[in-house]
């Protein structure tokens, strides 16, 4: 899994399709297809409950599970529900992009995503470990500990290089005008605000990427492994 | 292929830095807060509502003040 690249990958995709897409259903398509289910990997607890699933990977990736939310036809099928309850073409083919760039990402860890659902087949690259069987906090060790940190960086070091795209100006002439949410939260909402919600997620991927680099490495010292499918000090689950 | 010189550099503008020293600022309290109370860091509703606070809420408050 990734933390921080679904955050940035839309900013990518707006530097290069402008008025092609609409910002807020592109983030909303890239956060989908674990906003029903991380809680439930990692665990929470309840009083004296601790919810969370026997095997998270199975239920987080797999089949039985919710492994078909990763799945390219649960994007279109998303879409498609969009397209018809709020009769917007732009905003289904933009959660559709969203939606889709998580899945394909995601496969790069040892698990990967069933990107061809109902076909069970787990595409994978293994290039870094999935564990986030292991808890939230050992799972942002090793994640920030190997090339998932590292593909996560990319992004950043891309987000910047496409600053243009985080100015006022941007949003002016290309967020605003493409999409009809934000003229319709700028009746209650100052243009202001609404910029900075619109750099919000750039702000969030890249300041708890720096957090979570700092806390891994600078307050626990928990050692780099960038070897592919590293870190190995981590037990990775496969499917 | 014969490499030549871009006719300008696309660099942000003076008042562009400025409101990147801002979001600086503010990236820089809220990993400090996010790497002593990890729990800050988790969800992007809080990251999202931090951001709103403290690069507009605040300083339109601070504005109004001034007046």
């Amino acid at each position: 899994m990734s933390w921080a690249a679904h955050d940035l990958e839309p900013y990518a995709f707006q530097r290069h399709l402008n008025l092609k897409v609409a910002f807020v259903p592109l983030l909303i398509g890239s956060y989908a297809p674990d906003l029903a289910t991380k809680w439930f990997v990692y665990g929470i607890h309840l009083g004296p409950w601790e919810l969370k699933a026997s095997n998270p990977a199975q239920f987080h990736r797999g089949w039985p599970g919710f492994g078909f939310t990763h799945s390219l036809i649960f994007g279109v099928a998303i879409g498609l529900l969009i397209w018809k309850v709020f009769g917007s073409k732009l905003w289904a083919i933009s959660f559709l992009i969203g939606h889709w760039a998580h899945a394909l990402t995601d496969t790069g860890d040892t698990v990967g995503t069933m990107l061809l659902f109902p076909w069970t087949f787990h595409f994978h690259l293994d290039a870094w470990a999935y564990a986030g069987q292991t808890g939230r906090f050992t799972d942002a060790a090793a994640y920030f500990s190997g090339l998932g940190g590292m593909w996560d960086l990319v992004w950043i070091v891309y987000g910047f290089f496409s600053w243009r795209v985080l100015t006022s100006v941007y949003f002016d002439n290309f967020i605003y005008r493409a999409d009809a949410f934000w003229p319709w939260a700028n009746r209650v909402v100052p243009r202001g605000a609404l910029i900075a919600l619109y750099r919000a997620a750039f702000f969030y991927g890249t300041s708890r990427w720096i957090a979570w680099t700092i806390w891994a490495h600078v307050i626990h010292h928990y050692p780099y492994d960038l070897s592919w499918g590293g870190p190995h000090w981590v037990p990775a689950e496969h499917p | 292929m014969r490499l030549r010189l871009l006719k300008r550099f696309d660099v942000p503008s003076r008042s562009d830095l400025l409101v990147f020293a801002g979001y600086c600022a503010a990236a820089a309290v809220y990993i400090v807060i996010g790497v002593a109370y990890n729990d800050f860091l988790l969800s992007v509703i809080v990251g999202m509502g931090y951001l709103v606070l403290a690069v507009w809420l605040v300083p339109a408050v601070v504005r109004r003040l001034r007046r």
